[in-house]
């Protein structure tokens, strides 16, 4: 019985463990603030807030291993701004940093004695990796009740403490970031979309301590959004991303990342220490380009090859998160991360006599670029071949990804190309959302109130990758249920039949697909008229950014174009069509027009994502468009008899 | 040379140093000299297209003791030759814990239990791989997880997990029980199971629905004894909407108890067989007497019942024996709840302190002995009723104990069933998964049980168990949106089911309270401080809820419509029904659809209204070809009102295509529509008629719900005058 009742409880509380009887209640002054926080912040998804939330940021050195160290303490004031709210306090940690203190205290400071966890952090992506969690459940049993937090990590070298942001989890009143800086340490903090926020900056040199504090301060800042689609938070919230150049010690001054090359240089020490012995798959080599004609057939045949029989398994345990594995080892195991795919793709190329090259680069999700060097720049690997004079790029993680295309996700983005001692920075060429065209044709008339005729789909660049990729990994015995529940989206009105597709295995190819249609239930017959429904597919329909106040990013350039013709059946006339919409802008063309001639009616949906986002700026007129659209798509055709 | 052999030798050494004599061992169990199946690779033409087949499967259950110590070993060995991607992708990882704490028998706190965890590949061209599994596993937090190296399309992927699991025990054990269909995820072309059991341990084990039988195989000890279930050729089992497995599937049940002495056979909880040499394959009517005599003395603490019947007069025993059930359920449940909510959200630590020596009815055994005290007492006679839930069978196939549910006939002049209470059941009410079934009736004469005899329970109909819905739809004035008002009654099952998913805490504890005068959680606190702080505290939990309860209402109203985005969404609760099986819960709610439904065609609209009684089971093809017999929950009714205010200076067209009536002995679908003044009323039914129909009605219920669901697609045309 109990554990009936349980789960009703469960979607707001995950239990907190604490042992003592809590005797601190808000008092007036608390419960005053806490409903003037929730009038500034007023959101429903927040429940908690911070009063104020102080980073405190020093440096020291550990002579013994010759790095510079961090310590960074944050304390924070939360209070409670709803009727009741539970969350979970939590701070990751690695092989490289180390939480010293975690409290959690009542508002007079004692301790609130939760029973803290303390486990390995399981991410989807990564199979292994080193990062641990410490936390607790926390409850704020009625309204204006608080808490103080106060966290002390610290940092075995300095090159893993990259960013600062102002923005937390939670809304927050006062932010104060405040960073001492020794003389013997030459670091930057670059201010990065500072722009639009009032942030109060001020310096305070220390003679004494031999030091200079840098302060930062900010006031009601809202909480990081939790929308989906969002783009990456180093392009949308304020923070300082750490340059640490270079520090002094006993008048001798030495590196830390003080420029490109220094990044470079650590990269490339981790890079040079592999063996690459390519023994293991030179037979394998010499098996997949003995029958090519060209060096391109070659490449692709190396880099598919790689696509196909190398899972996606990571992991980051400590230096593994930097350094690839052996591409023999990559090669014996059948499975890698993007940094064993990229050096497994090079050693293959090189053994089949090709310049191939390791890549570090940062995806779309991050707004850097090798100008501030830093660990936080890039999160990728790819590889890159030098054929020509030209530079291709090889992403052995894409999975059917045709050689010479570029997923989204790295296309404009900087790469940095082992070059010896020495790199090369070069950019991912962009493709146009042309590229990834769509095109649907559907050729339909009417026999008696069904919808009956042919249709046609064609992807191209990404629509098709993706669908390839994900028909290729289903179970054998469901592949053909699965493609009429792809082109009839699991309605039993919509009968799809006959269905001839292009080799769906190849992925140099573009994808068709040609079937047989009968849409039942989409148009009804009322006295003298035919109301038609003509649209089954209805895209973008779903795309209301009322709400939103993030860009909204694609996965991919979009470009749709589909036509349906339908016959007019002899002795009807068209009495009715909705309006053609037009607009366009520099993220988007989209149009909708309606055509007719003798006996038939042609509608066409021209849909253009140029840049594969909607932009904040565009919402207004986005948003017109989505109304005017979901105009179109509820609007009836119309067919009177003469 | 010589240094190549010592270096080879320490090699060797090392290795085997490295796994255990029990690793070692189990290691041979399954890949030593004798497996049989080290050279099955071939897979017939029929499964080719298959994702993965599973060239042999054997399970394995160990059973040995010394004394108190028992030795208890499960295992399982898969080889399974992957044909697909997806295949690959399902066995390229692998989780386990090499040692884990036994639950059985006596506490430890040590970790005692230890998997052994095997795996190879073998190649197309039969080189096998061995996996270092120690080596390449790694482990975090206790967690041991493995990626497999090289694994590709067209191997054969051969692993076991063997689980050694030693404790003591001085009492009657019983493991748990197994019940499972031969056929699983993949096509099997060999199955294997074996068990291994000397004296001490008994055994009960039957197979099913065409699967073969346990056969007894020779030993080498006399003391020892094995046996082997052994079947081939078995297809894949698959998701089917409204099947019962373990009915239709070759599939097996067995348990195994430990008990050391006569002495201990006698106070299992279970139906033993005679001796361990034999293996019991049914349960008799006798021995389910046997069994139950001496557990279902009437036995509780009734103190406070007796209390509340003092100065209250009742009409009959009827009336006074649903009288004490619901005050039960509020006594010895309901008045607790608060307190669960309070020391679950960490208000309280030990909120039960203000309650005395509270009592909690936890099992259906207790339930019985605790009511069946108050019956006795009151010279009102009763059977217990010993029933069995229809997913796994009829009563002639009872095997194991733990199947079985309890409850309690009342023998009035109509009979009142009674079974274990929960927050929202009802006297008379009882789980619809043992509706209709054959059950014992074991009936006492003094205190004793003593007659046992055969009966059948009662089976609630469609019209007991209803969803009633009264909509009122407008159009607003400038036709942007659907405003809906609906009034939703619930009875019987379907009642119970919508209670525990709508209601919150303080929507049905006050009205027990009050109902019965007993004091809330608060009220009970002495202290006058203690009271208005962790007032404050359970108000917010309260409020907290509500907030959140509101958005699972809506959710749950746009699934119900198969819609999404209701704006303006309230809802209120106008009546709980608790109080009888067929008392009506009812809410109201209100909301405005503003995309969909409507659509705008010239000067005209088309509405699409068959939506309105919401997402209708859409059958996909395959579905039509059913081979299976249908077990729905139980039989319900679905009756809807829609009301539609037509718009001035609107008429409607379209009314015949609502129309429908298609009523068959499995259900019925059928409406109405007519238009009495400005206000378009359709009356819509949909029934299913039992909660079992043989697969030759399946036709009959494809009937019926494709009617349904072509009405959901049906619309009118609000026409301009």
């Amino acid at each position: 019985m109990i554990k009936r009742l349980l789960p009703l409880l469960f979607f707001v509380i995950t239990i907190s463990n604490t042992n003592a009887q809590r005797k601190i209640e808000p008092d007036a002054t608390d419960i005053a603030k806490a409903k003037k926080l929730k009038s500034i912040f007023d959101n429903d998804e927040d429940d908690v807030a911070l009063e104020e939330s102080t980073d405190f940021v020093s440096f020291d050195f550990d002579s013994k291993h010759n790095k510079v160290t961090v310590s960074h303490e944050m304390r924070e004031k939360m209070i409670n701004m709803s009727t009741r709210a539970d969350i979970q306090k939590y701070c990751f940690y690695d092989g490289q940093s180390d939480i010293e203190a975690f409290e959690i205290n009542y508002k007079n400071d004692r301790s609130a004695r939760f029973y803290f966890k303390d486990e390995a952090y399981n991410s989807e992506d990564l199979f292994h990796n080193d990062a641990r969690v410490k936390y607790t459940a926390v409850d704020f049993p009625i309204q204006g009740y608080r808490y103080n937090t106060y966290i002390k990590k610290t940092y075995k070298d300095i090159k893993y403490f990259t960013k600062l942001y102002f923005n937390d989890e939670y809304p927050t009143a006062n932010k104060i970031i405040s960073v001492d800086i020794p003389d013997w340490l030459d670091i930057e903090l670059k201010e990065m979309n500072f722009e639009g926020f009032d942030i109060e900056k001020t310096t305070e040199p220390s003679p004494k301590s031999k030091s200079t504090r840098h302060i930062y301060k900010l006031k009601d800042i809202s909480a990081m959004a939790k929308a989906s689609n969002a783009p990456g938070p180093t392009y949308i919230y304020p923070h300082l991303l750490i340059l640490a150049k270079s520090y002094t010690k006993n008048g001798e001054t030495k590196p830390i990342f003080n420029s490109t090359q220094d990044l470079y240089n650590w990269y490339s020490s981790l890079t040079k220490s592999l063996k690459n012995d390519n023994t293991p798959f030179k037979s394998k080599v010499a098996e997949l380009i003995k029958d090519a004609k060209t060096d391109e057939e070659k490449i692709k045949s190396i880099y598919y090859w790689v696509q196909d029989n190398i899972r996606y398994i990571a992991f980051e345990d400590g230096i593994a998160g930097f350094q690839p594995d052996e591409a023999a080892n990559v090669f014996n195991k059948k499975y890698g991360d993007c940094k064993g795919m990229a050096n497994l793709t090079k050693q293959m190329l090189i053994e089949a006599g090709f310049d191939a090259r390791l890549t570090w680069i940062g995806t779309k999700h991050i707004a850097y670029d090798y100008s501030t060097p830093n660990l936080s720049v890039d999160n990728h690997m790819i590889c890159s071949l030098f054929k020509d004079g030209d530079i291709l790029f090889l992403d052995g993680t894409e999975k059917f990804n045709a050689f010479g295309e570029y997923a989204d996700r790295i296309q404009g983005k900087q790469v940095m190309i082992e070059d010896n001692d020495k790199y090369i920075l070069k950019e991912v060429p962009v493709s146009n959302a042309e590229f990834n065209k769509e095109a649907f044709v559907y050729n339909l008339s009417l026999d008696k109130e069904v919808l009956k005729g042919t249709a046609s789909k064609t992807y191209n660049g990404e629509s098709r990758s993706g669908l390839l990729y994900f028909f290729d990994q289903l179970k054998s015995d469901k592949k053909e249920e699965f493609l009429e529940y792809f082109l009839n989206k699991g309605n039993s009105n919509i009968k799809v039949s006959n269905i001839e597709t292009s080799d769906l295995s190849n992925r140099d190819l573009n994808v068709s697909m040609d079937y047989d249609i009968e849409i039942k239930n989409a148009a009804s017959s009322f006295d003298n008229s035919i109301y038609i429904d003509l649209d089954i597919d209805k895209e973008l329909s779903n795309y209301d950014f009322k709400e939103r106040d993030v860009d909204y990013i694609f996965n991919s350039k979009k470009y749709l174009e589909s036509t349906t013709n339908l016959s007019i059946p002899d002795g009807y006339n068209i009495s009715q069509l909705p309006k053609d919409i037009d607009i366009s802008s520099d993220n988007y063309d989209l149009s909708v027009t309606f055509t007719t001639s003798t006996g038939l009616l042609s509608y066409k949906k021209v849909f253009k994502i140029k840049n594969a986002k909607i932009e904040t700026s565009d919402f207004d007129e986005w948003n017109t468009f989505n109304e005017e659209l979901n105009t179109v798509y509820k609007e009836q055709i119309i067919l009177t008899k003469n | 040379m010589k240094l190549y052999s010592t270096v080879l030798l320490l090699f060797v050494s090392i290795s085997s140093f490295g796994q255990s004599k029990e690793a070692l061992e189990a290691k041979d169990f399954f890949w030593g000299a004798n497996d049989a199946y080290k050279n099955a690779t071939e897979i017939p033409e029929k499964w080719t297209n298959e994702s993965a087949v599973v060239l042999y499967k054997n399970i394995n259950y160990d059973f040995h003791k010394f004394g108190k110590n028992v030795t208890y070993k499960t295992s399982i060995r898969k080889r399974i030759k992957l044909l697909d991607k997806a295949a690959v992708e399902e066995f390229s990882e692998f989780k386990f814990q090499k040692r884990f704490r036994s639950t059985k028998g006596r506490i430890t706190w040590r970790e005692k239990g230890n998997n052994f965890v095997g795996i190879k590949i073998v190649k197309p061209d039969g080189k096998e791989i061995e996996i270092d599994v120690e080596e390449e596993s790694v482990e975090v937090d206790g967690e041991n997880k493995i990626a497999i190296s090289n694994l590709e399309i067209g191997d054969i992927i051969d692993f076991y997990f063997y689980r050694l699991e030693p404790f003591k025990s001085t009492y009657a054990f019983g493991f748990d029980p197994v019940e499972t269909t031969l056929n699983e995820e993949y096509p099997i072309i060999d199955y294997k199971l074996f068990i291994e059991t000397e004296n001490d341990f008994f055994i009960n084990f039957n197979t099913y629905n065409g699967a073969p039988k346990l056969k007894e195989l020779p030993t080498e000890k006399r003391n020892l004894r094995r046996y082997e279930l052994s079947a081939s050729d078995i297809d894949k089992s698959e998701y089917k909407r409204w099947f019962f497995p373990l009915l239709e599937l070759p599939s097996y049940k067995f348990q195994v108890y430990f008990a050391r002495s006569g002495k201990f056979e006698d106070r299992a909880m279970a139906f033993l067989p005679e001796r361990e040499d034999i293996i019991k394959t049914s349960v008799s009517k006798e021995e389910v007497l046997d069994l139950y005599e001496n557990r279902f003395r009437p036995n509780g603490n009734i103190g406070d019942v007796k209390d509340f019947f003092k100065q209250k007069t009742y009409e009959n025993s009827t009336e006074k024996v649903t009288a004490a059930y619901y005050y039960m359920r509020h006594y010895y449940l309901t008045r607790f709840v608060e307190a669960i909510f309070a020391r679950e959200a960490n208000i309280m630590y030990n909120p039960f302190t203000n309650y005395g020596i509270p009592v909690f009815i936890q099992n259906q055994k207790q339930f019985v002995r605790h009511f069946t005290e108050f019956l006795q007492r009151e010279k009102i006679t009763y059977d217990v009723v010993v029933a069995k839930k229809r997913y796994d069978g009829s009563i002639d196939d009872l095997l194991l104990e733990n199947n079985v549910n309890v409850l309690i006939r009342v023998n009035t002049p109509t009979p009142l069933y009674a079974e274990l209470f929960g927050i929202h059941t009802n006297i008379n009410e009882f789980s619809p998964l043992i509706e209709g079934t054959d059950v014992y009736l074991l009936s006492p004469t003094k205190k004793k049980i003593d007659v046992i005899k055969r009966g059948t329970l009662p089976v609630s109909t469609h019209l007991d168990n209803e969803t009633k819905k009264d909509i009122t739809v407008n159009l607003s004035d400038d036709f942007s949106a659907i405003n809906v008002s609906s009034a939703n009654h619930f009875k019987g099952h379907t009642k119970t089911e919508q209670l525990y998913e709508r209601l919150l805490f303080n929507d049905y504890v006050n009205e027990d309270y009050a109902k019965y005068g007993t004091k809330n959680w608060i009220e009970m606190m002495r202290r006058k401080k203690d009271k208005a702080r962790y007032k404050k505290e359970l108000d917010a939990l309260a409020e907290k809820l509500q907030t959140k309860q509101e958005e699972k209402f809506k959710a749950a109203a746009e699934a119900d419509f198969n819609l999404e985005e209701f704006e303006d969404y309230t809802y209120t609760i106008d009546a709980t029904g608790r109080y009888a099986f067929d008392s009506y819960f009812s809410f109201t709610e209100n909301f405005s659809i503003t995309n969909a439904l409507l659509k705008k065609a010239g000067p005209n609209y088309i509405i699409e209204i068959g939506k309105l009684i919401g997402g209708q089971i859409d059958l996909e093809e395959k579905e039509r070809s059913r081979t299976a017999d249908v077990h729905v929950d139980y039989a319900r009714s679905y009756n809807y009102n829609i009301d539609f205010v037509i718009p001035e200076g609107y008429t409607v067209a379209g009314l015949d295509k609502l129309n429908k009536s298609i009523d068959n002995d499995t259900g019925a679908f059928m409406s109405t529509a007519a238009v009495e003044d400005n206000i378009l009323k359709i009356k819509t039914s949909k029934y299913y008629k039992h909660n079992f129909e043989p697969n030759e009605n399946w036709s009959k219920m494809m009937a019926f719900l494709d009617e349904a669901h072509q009405f959901s697609n049906e619309k009118i045309l609000l026409k301009k005058k």
